[in-house]
């Protein structure tokens, strides 16, 4: 716990802390702007909707960027949240009267029933990798949409009616709730917890060996997502005035993929980044296209997601981009006498560092206990798992 | 890296300062038009609900405009894309409230129309919706009123109807659906008071495709009530066929358009309750369906007749109400508005029939019952 | 309900479901990759008939003619997507390939979705008929589904068993690497995979039409991703177990759905089945248990 707030302290150096004072910045600017009247509703709206996504594309991120596993739930957990919390919320409101406090508490009881879900999805993390977690993780989803469409007391078919909580304060709270959240998943990035998370991602095997508790790390990570997705769902549910389950698909899930693989796998900063501006994109284009060529968005942000990835894991690419990737672009153009290759990345790099184990050999990972001691083969990047006392 | 960093720092500020830009913009124009605001799905797969209200609307607010509109002043009009969903449509209210929305003819369906409906409620916005049929919709709500039959109405309509002329009786329904489920728990109440027992089955948004068992377990039936859209019911007609069912098929409004979606195979005979008759010799009718023909290149359903009588039932309203300030809040406008039409000298005939509504916000119309001819 | 042609209804969804599960469990077992799009593949399948199913009035024609255009179409969206899209990412981290298959599974949707129209588009097949059969009547289409189905695997196995490219996949499945030392040309088998695949796809296409005269862009992706349940359920990998998961996936929807009060809940049921599959014996009914290699 000592050596954890140790951690704290050394990570909130300006430069590392720099993005939650740009969010906060913008926050008071925008209470600044709404109090003078100079924001329209449709504006507020938005900002709510940014706030929820980015909460979304990071809680996201820790599963797939930094867990290094694929899920394709998360519309799920934020389900479960939107529900249960707004549910709670509507039986608070008759007790309290401060609408405040109900959304904190809505929060609180959606954010936790989510994590509870996210624990038990959780648990076939521990035995399954890859695409067949994606698959349970798909199904989880879809079961989730399905008991909600048929369980009455939450308003079946219906939908849960809910009580919008005033559209200009809402952002408020929910641009404060993304900076805690951002806090809290940077703080556990830059911990051990986090270099232990990376290290599991990078070579689940090697992580073991190391002593990492993999168990807890991975149950912790999907979590903690969880909760979060379930935070965010809640403030959904604040902002509209009925929650149904068809807006929960998995097609709703890869939208958030889109944007973590957008932003970078591992950045908090392109998480937040991409989540704000396709989804600002998205209500603009709302309105710009009509009828069957709305379907034009989908295509092109396939084409971005392939792009992307491409760009960043094939082979063939690979000595293209390690010349001219951005920051070595950059540091060409204006400051030529560093040389690229001696700059060195941290785990926020996650595919440069090759996974050696196939998926399929996970599937059925099966380490007899006479051999947990056998030798690993030499580690090509000493970043990814570098020896850590403890992990328990 | 410190550079880097600043980058991102600089695009995540001017990312979020650009999202505000767009309502810094707008001002309160001077307004020359009343403005009747919408949201639908013009894209998704319910897209072609919101698309025959938009231009059902929209020929309604030409024919104003041509006319002279109200007073001398125009209508302008305008519907905001929801994909029926309800985050999309409150975004859609909240910017054509942005641009000065005074009275609306609400959301298409009904799950987007709630979360419209709320939004209206709190500002005191008048909207009549042409075809959001969920009873909660309208209920305990001042301000909302709607031109389609209510869910509940139409289920116990059938219920009647079937139990007095059939034997056996079946039922599908769509469980994810809150029309489709609307109309069979008031069918399932009548039925269960006038003592008649039926078979029912059910189908949800995930497995709408695959009818053959239930088709099998009703196919002794005579009759099967469909209370879902037309697109299921066509695959249900057409698995009928396939299995030599000869059961007749009855439904209700959103079974119209099923002509487009069978073919010569089936030979069930299909009836459906409706408000409105694309072949009727009505004047009125006519005129709509060769103006909507002409404009579109194919007949109208009655998602575009209700959206033009929505807006129709706006305008007559604000006529009687004396509405005379083209600068009117839409809190005003509604009160009027409302004592308007629910006066008891209020009512109008439209395309789908005589309409008079009450304080409860629900239209007071006579069904007909239409049978598909091949 | 009639038990017998509740059965019937059941396996004949069964072996769609198997057909689509026969094109992800070769991928699988080949390429190992979870080829997300495969679903896709059907929807396409589902629109070249679509277009092609009135070339003639004679039904044997009409629906020879559009089976073999739609193989043709499949089988060359099959082959493209590999070239262009995974083939770049052999050899990359499985979650970067997995990724850019939910990216074409999009694209492909998105593409249909602008080309098409998001309306479903009735489409009128040939009718067939029906035959009454133990006391009940059921349409000759199911009745091919259920035939045709079951040759084709056969055909399958038979082909993948003894034929020298049969073999070569057996071999790339099992090793790549070595198989590329014992002159396998491995991109090329992929490739001859995906194609083969891509062509199940398309007859699967036809006979979801038959069950279901219906197309539409999403048509492909909710029965792609249950036979990629019963793929899972079999074993992934193994072509018997592809089928058997299939025709259990069939009859377990079809039970579902006519059992009231359950028949809303058919999707959850089919999923928790196939987690607690996943959770009990991951390698499915027929899997083979590999071990780590470290």
């Amino acid at each position: 716990m000592k050596q954890y707030l140790k951690n704290i302290k050394q990570s909130f150096k300006l430069k590392k802390s720099l993005n939650y004072f740009v969010i906060a910045a913008f926050l008071i600017a925008m209470i600044g702007l709404d109090a003078g009247g100079m924001l329209g509703r449709s504006t507020v709206g938005i900002l709510s909707r940014i706030a929820y996504c980015i909460i979304l594309a990071v809680s996201l991120n820790l599963v797939v960027g930094f867990l290094g596993e694929l899920s394709l739930g998360h519309a799920g957990f934020m389900c479960v949240g939107a529900y249960v919390g707004c549910f709670c919320a509507n039986l608070l409101h008759k007790s309290i009267a401060s609408d405040l406090l109900v959304l904190i508490i809505a929060m609180l009881i959606g954010g936790a029933t989510a994590a509870v879900f996210g624990f038990i999805v959780g648990l076939p993390a521990l035995r399954l990798r890859g695409d067949y977690l994606a698959i349970v993780t798909l199904a989880f989803g879809e079961i989730v949409r399905n008991i909600f469409n048929g369980w009455d007391a939450f308003g079946g078919a219906m939908g849960l009616g809910t009580k919008p909580y005033d559209a200009h304060s809402l952002f408020i709270v929910a641009f404060i709730v993304v900076l805690f959240v951002l806090m809290v998943c940077q703080n556990l990035i830059r911990s051990k917890h986090g270099r232990a998370i990376t290290a599991i991602r990078d070579n689940e095997i090697a992580a073991k060996a190391m002593g990492i508790n993999v168990t807890y790390y991975k149950l912790f990570v999907f979590t903690i997502a969880a909760f979060f997705a379930g935070v965010a769902g809640v403030i959904y549910g604040h902002s509209v005035s009925i929650i149904r389950q068809d807006y929960f698909t998995y097609n709703y899930s890869i939208d958030y993929l889109v944007m973590v693989v957008l932003g970078g796998m591992g950045s908090m900063n392109g998480s937040i980044i991409a989540a704000s501006l396709i989804t600002y994109i998205n209500v603009w284009l709302q309105n710009m296209l009509t009828g069957d060529l709305a379907g034009i968005k989908q295509p092109i942000y396939a084409l971005i997601l392939i792009a992307v990835v491409m760009f960043n894991n094939a082979p063939a690419l690979k000595p293209f981009k390690e010349r001219f990737n951005l920051r070595n672009l950059w540091d060409l153009i204006f400051r030529s006498r560093r040389k690229p290759e001696v700059i060195k990345d941290d785990a926020a790099e996650w595919n440069r560092i090759e996974t050696k184990i196939k998926i399929d050999d996970l599937l059925s990972v099966e380490v007899p206990p006479n051999k947990a001691n056998t030798p690993d083969k030499p580690q090509k990047d000493g970043a990814a798992a570098k020896p850590k006392k403890g992990g328990k | 890296m410190k550079n880097m960093k600043k980058i991102m720092a600089f695009a995540l500020a001017a990312v979020l300062a650009v999202s505000c830009l767009t309502g810094c913009g707008k001002s309160e124009s001077k307004k020359s038009a009343y403005f009747i605001g919408a949201t639908g799905p013009l894209t998704g797969d319910a897209m072609s609900y919101g698309v025959s209200v938009n231009r059902g609307a929209q020929i309604a607010v030409d024919e104003i405009n041509e006319a002279g509109g109200l007073n001398g002043v125009e209508f302008t009009y305008e519907m905001k894309d929801d994909k029926a969903t309800a985050a999309d449509a409150s975004t859609g209210y909240d910017s054509l409230y942005d641009d000065g929305m005074q009275v609306s003819i609400g959301s298409v369906t009904s799950a987007s129309c709630e979360a419209f409906a709320s939004k209206a409620a709190e500002d005191n916005l008048f909207f009549i919706t042409p075809s959001a049929s969920a009873a909660s919709v309208i209920e305990n709500r001042s301000n909302a009123f709607r031109v389609c039959f209510g869910d509940p109405d139409q289920g116990t309509l059938a219920a009647e109807e079937l139990s007095e002329n059939f034997e056996k009786i079946g039922c599908i329904y769509d469980t994810s659906d809150t029309y489709s489920t609307g109309i069979w728990e008031a069918f399932d109440e009548e039925m269960k008071n006038l003592g008649t027992e039926y078979t029912v089955c059910t189908f949800d948004a995930d497995n709408k495709r695959d009818f053959s068992s239930q088709v099998d377990t009703l196919k002794d039936c005579d009759v099967i009530f469909l209370p879902i859209y037309y697109t299921e019911a066509g695959l249900i007609a057409k698995a009928c066929a396939a299995k030599g069912v000869d059961a007749e098929i009855f439904g209700c409004d959103g079974l119209d358009g099923v002509a487009e979606q069978i073919d010569s195979t089936v030979t069930n005979r299909i009836r459906y309750i409706t408000p409105f008759d694309v072949n009727s010799t009505d004047e009125k009718v006519a005129a709509f369906v060769s103006k909507y023909e002409d404009a579109y290149g194919e007949k109208p359903d009655q998602f575009a007749a209700d959206g033009y009588d929505a807006v129709y039932a706006i305008y007559l309203a604000m006529d009687a109400a004396g509405v005379n300030d083209v600068k009117i809040s839409a809190s005003d406008l509604c009160d009027k508005i409302v004592e308007a039409i629910t006066d008891d000298s209020f009512s109008y005939a439209g395309l789908t029939g005589d309409m008079t509504w009450d304080e409860s916000g629900a239209c007071t119309k006579v069904p007909v019952i239409v049978e598909l001819s091949n | 309900m009639n038990i017998v042609s509740g059965l019937i209804n059941g396996l004949s969804l069964g072996a769609i479901y198997a057909l689509i599960a026969l094109g992800y469990t070769m991928v699988y077992g080949i390429a190992r990759m979870l080829n997300f799009a495969h679903g896709d593949i059907i929807m396409v399948g589902a629109y070249a008939i679509y277009f092609a199913v009135g070339i003639s009035d004679n039904p044997v024609v009409s629906i020879l003619g559009s089976i073999v255009f739609a193989i043709l179409i499949c089988t060359l969206m099959g082959v493209i997507t590999e070239g262009l899209a995974y083939r770049p990412l052999r050899g990359a981290s499985p979650l970067a390939v997995l990724i850019t298959a939910i990216g074409v599974s999009y694209f492909l949707q998105g593409i249909a979705q602008m080309a098409f129209g998001a309306k479903a588009l009735p489409i009128t097949l040939p009718n067939l008929g029906t035959i009454r059969l133990f006391g009940t009547s059921i349409s000759v289409g199911t009745i091919i589904t259920l035939i045709l189905g079951l040759i084709l695997m056969l055909a399958l196995t038979l082909f993948v068993k003894y034929t020298r490219t049969g073999r070569a996949m057996l071999a790339v499945s099992e090793d790549n690497g070595a198989a590329q030392l014992m002159g396998v040309n491995v991109n090329r088998i992929i490739m001859l995979t995906f194609a083969i695949g891509s062509a199940l796809a398309a007859f699967a296409s036809l006979f979801y039409l038959f069950s279901i005269p219906s197309v539409d862009p999403k048509l492909g992706s909710m029965p792609g991703i249950k036979a990629f349940a019963a793929a899972v359920i079999g074993g992934i990998g193994s072509i018997p177990g592809a089928v058997i998961g299939g025709l259990l996936l069939g009859l377990i929807e079809n039970v579902c759905k006519t059992v009231p009060g359950l028949s809303q809940y058919t999707l959850a049921i089919e999923f928790g089945i196939l987690i607690l599959m996943l959770l009990i014996r991951p390698i499915g009914i027929l899997g083979k248990k590999r071990r780590v290699k470290v």
